[in-house]
């Protein structure tokens, strides 16, 4: 039996947020940035357990600086949220205890998944330096470009989604 | 006619899809998608798996913007999709706005871009300024530990070669003299320069005797340029004043760093140092410095780069110098409202002209007379001394030092807690108090005296530092401190500071 959810990515513009896709769904990668507007949508079908897939349609969302800002239409029966950030930019996570706020207000029950992205291009210290910000926040750092954790990403949220 | 137009082009930029509350495409009109009637409009594309929720509501309407979607061998499409539900008759109505929203792309695309550098330039300067503090930070501590070493090697130099030695070792020793003499001027152009990239070299400005100044100048570099077989000569022209406010130390280390160049670049001719008045407004006066040569000259392409940070002319020939010199004489010039430049011919010499303002007014009839007076008082008495300083080598030199001119008594110690103690048991003249005391800071060992019964406030503390920086100094001084000598320093200065304090 397959069933589908929607799983929304969000964040500034410019963090990874269709690379993660394209990494997750095509297992491609580039340095060329191409601004997404509005939306794109993608499916990739994962399997859950021996007889139980699950397809999960990914919402790419354009970069926004402010969640606010995001249409509201585009975040309908939404299943699961990742809420990615770009290591490299502190911009990019400035507010990020604002941002998910407005999830955990507007979407209670939806579990959301905070990335940082690009860790291929920070080292450890750097981590460690701003461990402040992204302890207990966090749930991974994974990059595009490498493909780190993005597979483990993406199989924890579908996992969470079926336990609910 | 209208209505004609009106569906020519309407028709074109919409589709509408009539679909059942499956999402079973039951009716459409002009293909924008490529649905097919009787097949599920959820298996086109993903995005339309969002239908599935919203067909079972009545009498709704939902508006998506701004869709994204790519279909195998078509031009991928991006459009506003809007859905009116109704009883298992729901109407999906798509407009074609590719064109429309490939321009905004565009603009997006260039804003991002824009943005995004911006970011990324300035995180680029706080690493670069985060990496050029700590390279100021680590030069300035590292020069610093290099101060007691030399210190000591200046000193033990200095007496031994007073001692009883053969020609063949007083040879030796003046080559150890003269390494020495390089080492501390090494070190202390590297800190010039940590002190000027992090902003803390700050010029001080007092009266002083410009003819003297040029006078000693003269001494010295007459002497090694008959050295080396060279003429000097020293011109002051006649409007140029005597006493002049400014930072004289600096004066000094710019006409002394090109002089010691043009020395060294110049093996037969004569060396010429001129100074006349430029101009004079309100209260500052400009004067215009040349200092010639007859040396091997600098090459045209050479010119530009000369006061740049470690550039050196090259000559073939030998050199001395690590190259910062001329970048700290420019640095300097240019903080005291002046100019340098430079003139040369290859093999005929060169000859550098610089203009530096200084204050000419706000000084007394009496600072001028100390100023002439300035001679240091003969000692009549012996006094008596307690040195406080935990490097043993540095006491056994000024132990030397003070002991070779008979006029003192000493007491060392080495640890911060015996200083009170010490001075209410016997009388003490004068306190020398180094800044490496384990655990105590010589501002923290001076306040405690200081804060002692009214015979302590006046005994003056001379404290013998590794550190020379102006707020160190005005530290020091805050706390009840009378002199600071930087280290490495020599038996001159020490004695200096010592009979000053004393008369
Ligand atoms: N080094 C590195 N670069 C990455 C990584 N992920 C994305 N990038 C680069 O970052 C830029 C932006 O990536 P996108 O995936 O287009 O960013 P986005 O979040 O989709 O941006 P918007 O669509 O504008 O919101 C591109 O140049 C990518 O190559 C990563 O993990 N490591
Ligand atoms: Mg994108």
């Amino acid at each position: 039996m397959t069933i589908s959810k929607k799983i929304v990515l969000i964040g500034h513009f410019g963090v990874g947020k269709t690379s993660l896709i394209r990494r997750f769904v095509e297992n491609t990668f580039t340095e060329d940035y191409k601004v997404t507007i509005g939306v794109h949508i993608s499916k990739r079908t994962i399997n859950i357990s021996e007889n139980e897939d699950i397809s999960l349609i990914i919402w790419d969302l354009e970069g926004q600086d402010d969640i606010k800002k995001t249409r509201p239409s585009y975040l309908l029966g939404t299943n699961g949220f990742i809420y990615v950030f770009d290591l490299t930019r502190p911009v990019t996570f400035e507010h990020l205890n604002d941002e998910l706020a407005f999830l955990k207000e507007n979407f209670s029950t939806v579990p959301v998944k905070v990335v940082g992205n690009k860790v291929d291009l920070v080292n450890k210290i750097y981590l460690k330096e701003h461990s402040e910000q992204f302890d207990n926040v966090v749930d991974y750092f994974v990059s595009a470009k490498t493909g780190s954790r993005v597979e483990k990403l993406f199989a924890k949220l579908a996992q969470d989604l079926i336990q609910k | 006619m209208l209505k004609e137009l009106k569906d020519k082009y309407h028709k074109n930029n919409f589709q509408y899809i009539l679909v059942d509350d499956l999402g079973v495409v039951l009716e459409q009109d002009h293909p924008i998608l490529p649905t097919i009637i009787g097949e599920k409009i959820q298996d086109i594309h993903p995005f339309f798996e969002i239908l599935t929720h919203l067909l079972t509501t009545v009498n709704e309407s939902f508006e998506f913007s701004c869709i994204n979607l790519d279909f195998n061998n078509q031009e991928p499409l991006v459009v506003d999709v809007t859905l009116k539900t109704h009883n298992n008759n729901n109407l999906v109505i798509i407009e074609n706005l590719t064109k429309h929203y490939n321009n905004y792309q565009l603009t997006a695309q260039t804003r991002n871009e824009s943005i995004i550098n911006s970011q990324i330039l300035v995180l680029k300067n706080e690493y670069l300024l985060e990496k050029e503090t700590f390279k100021n930070n680590f030069i300035a501590n590292f020069s610093h530990q290099l101060r007691n070493p030399i210190t000591a090697s200046t000193i033990f130099s200095d007496l031994l070669i007073n001692s009883n030695l053969n020609d063949e070792q007083k040879n030796y020793l003046e080559i150890i003299q003269s390494a020495n003499k390089d080492l501390k001027q090494r070190i202390e152009d590297i800190l010039d320069i940590s002190k000027i990239e992090s902003g803390k070299l700050i010029l001080v400005s007092k009266v002083f005797n410009l003819k003297e100044l040029l006078k000693n100048i003269e001494v010295i570099y007459n002497y090694l340029a008959s050295k080396k077989g060279l003429s000097f000569k020293l011109e002051i022209g006649e409007k140029v004043p005597t006493f002049i406010e400014g930072d004289q130390y600096r004066l000094k280390q710019i006409l002394a760093n090109l002089l010691t160049n043009a020395l060294s670049y110049t093996s037969k001719g004569h060396l010429h140092i001129k100074v006349s008045h430029n101009h004079s407004r309100a209260n500052k006066v400009n004067l215009h410095f040349e200092v010639e040569d007859t040396g091997c000259g600098i090459a045209e392409e050479n010119l530009e780069s000369i006061f740049d940070r470690f550039t050196k002319i090259e000559t073939g020939e030998e050199q001395t110098g690590v190259g910062l010199g001329l970048a700290i004489v420019k640095y300097l010039i240019s903080e005291m409202q002046g100019n340098i430049k430079v003139e040369s011919k290859i093999d005929k010499g060169s000859t550098f002209i610089f203009n530096v303002s200084f204050k000419t007014s706000n000084y007394t009839q009496d600072q001028k007379e100390e100023l002439l007076n300035n001679q240091l008082p003969e000692l009549k008495q012996k006094y008596n001394i307690l040195l406080v300083e935990d490097s043993e080598i540095i006491q056994l030199s000024i132990l030397k030092i003070l002991a070779s001119t008979g006029l003192f008594f000493i007491n060392i110690i080495s640890d911060g807690e015996a200083v009170i103690p010490n001075l209410v048991d016997q009388k003490v003249d004068l306190i020398l108090l180094s800044n490496t005391i384990q655990g105590y800071s010589a501002s923290n060992i001076s306040a405690s005296i200081r804060s002692l019964s009214k015979e302590y406030k006046k005994t003056p503390i001379i404290v013998l530092s590794t550190q020379g920086y102006k707020d160190d100094i005005k530290r020091y001084k805050k706390n009840g401190i009378n002199d600071v000598l930087v280290k490495p320093f020599d038996k001159h200065k020490l004695l200096e500071s010592i009979k000053k304090h004393l008369k």
